[in-house]
């Protein structure tokens, strides 16, 4: 009902400049539009239909329709409903109304469009390069069909620059990262501090791009992704393994069976109790409380050892295929996995009774990297972030999947939006997920864990499917294609859009808190950046500068 | 006579700082580590670890090797010297050849090498460390001054011999002015040494050691003894102000007792690193501000005569 009621009031708005509508479920909607109208309609949604922006998504149909697609997705999360806005543009030079002027969200996805397929957001409010390295050719843009998957452009120049902004007058500039101590992996923060104040911020991060959506369109078949999937994030993986079998299952409407569906759901929670835990113990790092970091990892690592023991692995659970998992729980590792559950809950509340009372780590915690709900919105931050400044969205609840509708469990939310509501959301979900998995082992049957699939999946159909990882959402699009693969998949990671709120989060903040309060959306930096084409060959451009550097690093001078 | 005995003194507590520093460091990390259900580094590790920084090769990688290589000599040298005027067991080797206003002079130079390390580095992240540093400097050092100060009063002498030995209390009445000083040196004493919460100046996780970030091998293995010289020297400092007790007793056993004592402070810093937060540095200073005006009431009760 909900997805027909939407696409009325869309109607009786935009009426002649919608083409087509599908809905393919109450929770589903797809609506293809005129370019001339992408704006207007897009601030409807965002604004007077109070829509969560979810990402956008440029793709190549020029062998399929003759034309390319920009989809900008959207989520209704109170009436659980997910809808993607379509556009068809002409295959020569291709260019869409920008949209970040009414949905400042939309900033990368836009910058990530025109990187990878050369589409032009006109009107963008920061015309930037994002994704491509800084040397890369401007008019091969990787994602294109005609675009072999392991290209190497001629006209890389290794020794062009990245053209940042200049630092605000009277401000020097610290550069943050690429390495640095706090950062797990590479990203840059230009910081333009005055004393110990940062007054702004520029990002350039995308340095460990594997090309994953690109070899998923290219050498990979349905069965195989996930496995490319699960190793797009260190951390959390499993979501992205899950997210896109989903994406599939939902394309082409087919149902895991209901043990699979709670194997599924146990498993991720598996994943957010150690993704908590890990954090929670980073966190404490970075502000130099080294004991409880050490603590919470003790803690932890009992769940590494079930994971281990249920999978084979600590991480990449090998878990999805389409229409089911690969392995079974049996009742000897059910009856193991409740123990530990047992003595993680009890040694839990006892590290949670001693960070709430520990006064000293919360004067560095409140009031710092504060997201007020206007920014939640314009941002559209998600998962513990949003939730921390009261903002109460959990796809698990919203958008339910997998087995997340049979079970009870409460979204934990805080007032403030600040560092410490982020520490205590975590803490406190570990409890819910606890709950999640008792409630799971308790309600699973008997049954096959998977289906058996004859039948070439049908090609051209759209699947979208949102995962609540320990960060925040995890939004999987797929569009099914030929030789057994999909024809585009996009992965957007959660940190994707938190990321990009950080300059406003620690705008006018001292330096100390740079790294608790980009710490505290717990960026993932790999599931951000999963995408690129390069590798190959501009490695080896690089290596040949590399090495001239280290040359020149060792000689002595004279 | 006197000269023999000031030289063979002064090498006796730079070999007892030389030799006992790095252990009083491998006490702290196995005791960490226990805290942490960890099984932590050999007690000796600290050794191992200067030994190795030693072998290396030394690289030049800041904008003036050459005050670099000064500031690396400069920071042991300094807490070194300040060593040797320090009642270990038995009289300050030094005593006849300076006071306690030198004392102070020693102290600071030992920060100044600080400053001068991460200035010659001249990297973003080693000037935000020595601006840090030097905000500590100014908050945290006049509080020796007064202490010793405060001492002096009391005692109405400059001489180190008279001052190192527990003055603060030297009071006809109840010494509520050393009693205050004593407090007041408890809750800095970790700041001294520049651990957790107070280690500002070089939180890694925030600045990527500050200062030093631009310091490797034998450079760096002196900057690192000087911070575990430091360690031992101010907690000898403050026993020697505050604690002097058994002190006087008969070579070698007022030695053990010194540095037992020493050992227990290092432990006072160790529980206290294990169990705190860093603090951000304009929170640091205002706790600092807080323990400087306690000691100026302190020195205005001992002006008084209390």
């Amino acid at each position: 009902m909900i997805a027909r009621e939407t696409l009325n009031a869309l109607k009786t708005r935009f009426g002649p400049a919608l083409i087509r509508a599908d809905l393919p479920a109450d929770n589903r909607l797809f609506v293809w539009v005129l370019p001339e109208v992408v704006r207007d309609l897009s601030r409807y949604v965002f604004r007077d239909l109070d829509a969560r922006y979810v990402i956008s998504i440029g793709a190549d149909d020029r062998p399929f329709s003759g034309n390319y697609l920009v989809a900008h997705n959207f989520a209704f999360d109170r009436d659980h409903l997910l809808a993607s806005l379509l556009v068809h543009l002409p295959p020569d030079a291709p260019r869409i109304d920008s949209i970040t002027d009414v949905v400042p969200a939309a900033n990368w996805a836009e910058r990530e469009i025109r990187d990878l397929l050369g589409i032009e957001p006109v009107g963008h409010v920061q015309p930037k390069r994002l994704v491509l390295p800084d040397g890369w050719p401007d008019d091969v843009h990787p994602l294109r069909k005609d675009v072999p998957w392991n290209i190497a452009p001629a006209g890389f120049d290794p020794s062009r620059d990245y053209p940042f902004d200049p630092p605000p007058p009277g401000c020097t500039v610290v550069p943050f990262g690429p390495f640095h101590p706090t950062l797990d992996e590479p990203a840059h923060f230009r910081l333009f501090v005055e004393g110990e104040v940062v007054r702004g911020c520029e990002y350039r991060g995308f340095m460990v791009h594997r090309g994953i959506e690109k070899l998923a369109e290219s050498v990979l078949t349905y069965n195989e992704v996930p496995m490319a999937a699960e190793r797009i994030c260190g951390i959390c993986g499993c979501v992205h393994n899950v997210a896109y079998a989903q994406a599939v299952e939902s394309a082409a409407a087919i149902q895991a069976p209901p043990r699979a569906e709670y194997i599924r759901t146990i498993m991720l929670e598996i994943e957010r109790l150690h993704s908590h835990l890990l954090w929670v113990g980073l966190a404490c790092h970075i502000v130099g409380f080294d004991t409880l970091f050490m603590q919470s990892f003790r803690i932890r690592e009992p769940v590494m050892w079930i994971a281990e023991k249920i999978s084979g692995n600590r991480k990449t659970y090998a878990l999805c295929v389409i229409g089911g998992v690969r392995w079974d729980l049996t009742p000897d590792l059910q009856s193991e996995l409740r123990q530990v559950l047992d003595r993680l809950e009890s040694e839990w509340q006892t590290a949670v009774a001693a960070i709430r009372n520990d006064r000293n780590l919360q004067r560095r915690t409140r009031d710092v990297g504060v997201t007020p709900p206007a920014l939640v919105k314009d941002a559209a931050l998600i998962g513990p972030v949003a939730r921390a400044a009261g903002v109460d969205i959990d796809c698990r609840r919203d958008h339910p999947y997998a087995a997340y509708d049979r079970v009870a469990f409460d979204v934990v939310t805080h007032q403030g939006g600040d560092v410490w509501g982020r520490v205590v959301v975590r803490m406190l979900e570990v409890f819910e997920s606890i709950r999640i998995i008792r409630q799971c082992l308790d309600k699973m049957e008997p049954g096959p864990i998977q289906l058996s699939i004859t039948d070439d999946l049908p090609a051209g159909r759209l699947g979208l499917s949102s995962v609540e990882a320990p960060r925040g959402e995890s939004h999987h699009f797929v569009v099914t294609g030929e030789n057994q693969r999909p024809r585009r998949w996009r992965v957007r990671a959660p940190t994707y859009q938190n990321l990009q709120a950080i300059p406003a989060m620690i705008r006018d903040q001292q330096l100390a808190d740079m790294t608790i309060a980009l710490g505290s959306i717990d960026p993932c930096f790999s599931c951000t950046d999963r995408m690129e084409t390069i590798d190959i060959r501009s490695g080896t451009a690089r290596t040949w500068t590399q090495a001239e550097l280290l040359a020149q690093t060792r000689a002595r001078p004279e | 006579m006197n000269l023999l005995w000031t030289i063979l003194g002064s090498a006796l507590n730079v070999a007892a700082v030389v030799l006992l520093a790095p252990l009083a460091e491998g006490v702290l990390r196995k005791i960490t580590a226990r805290i942490q259900s960890r099984q932590g580094p050999p007690l000796l590790q600290p050794y191992y670890d200067l030994l190795k920084l030693l072998g290396k090769e030394d690289l030049e990688s800041g904008e003036c090797p050459r005050v670099q290589r000064f500031a690396a000599c400069l920071a042991p040298t300094a807490i070194l010297a300040v060593a040797t005027f320090l009642p270990m067991g038995f009289a300050a080797p030094m005593h006849a050849h300076g006071d306690v206003i030198l004392l102070v002079y020693l102290l600071t130079l030992v920060g100044i090498s600080t400053l001068l390390a991460g200035l010659a580095a001249g990297s973003a992240y080693s000037l935000l460390g020595i601006s840090r540093e030097m905000m500590t400097m100014i908050t945290l050092e006049p509080l020796f001054a007064v202490a010793l100060i405060a001492g002096a009063v009391h005692t109405r002498s400059f001489h180190l011999d008279t001052v190192l030995h527990g003055s603060v209390y030297a009071t006809p009445g109840v010494p509520w002015s050393g009693f205050l000083l004593l407090g007041v040196f408890l809750l800095a004493l970790p700041a001294f040494v520049q651990r957790v919460p107070f280690d500002v100046a070089e939180a890694e996780t925030e600045i990527m050691e500050g200062a030093l970030m631009e310091y490797s091998g034998p450079k760096l293995a002196l900057i690192k003894f000087a911070q575990m010289a430091k360690l031992v020297t101010y907690c000898g400092l403050f026993v020697a102000l505050f604690a002097p007790w058994g002190s006087h007793l008969v070579f070698p056993v007022g030695w053990l007792v010194f540095w037992l004592k020493v050992f227990l402070l290092v432990l006072l810093v160790t529980f206290v690193a294990a169990t705190h937060a860093r603090y951000r540095v304009d929170q640091a200073i205002r706790y600092f501000a807080l323990l400087l005006g306690a000691a100026c009431v302190a020195l205005v009760l001992a002006s008084l005569g209390h």
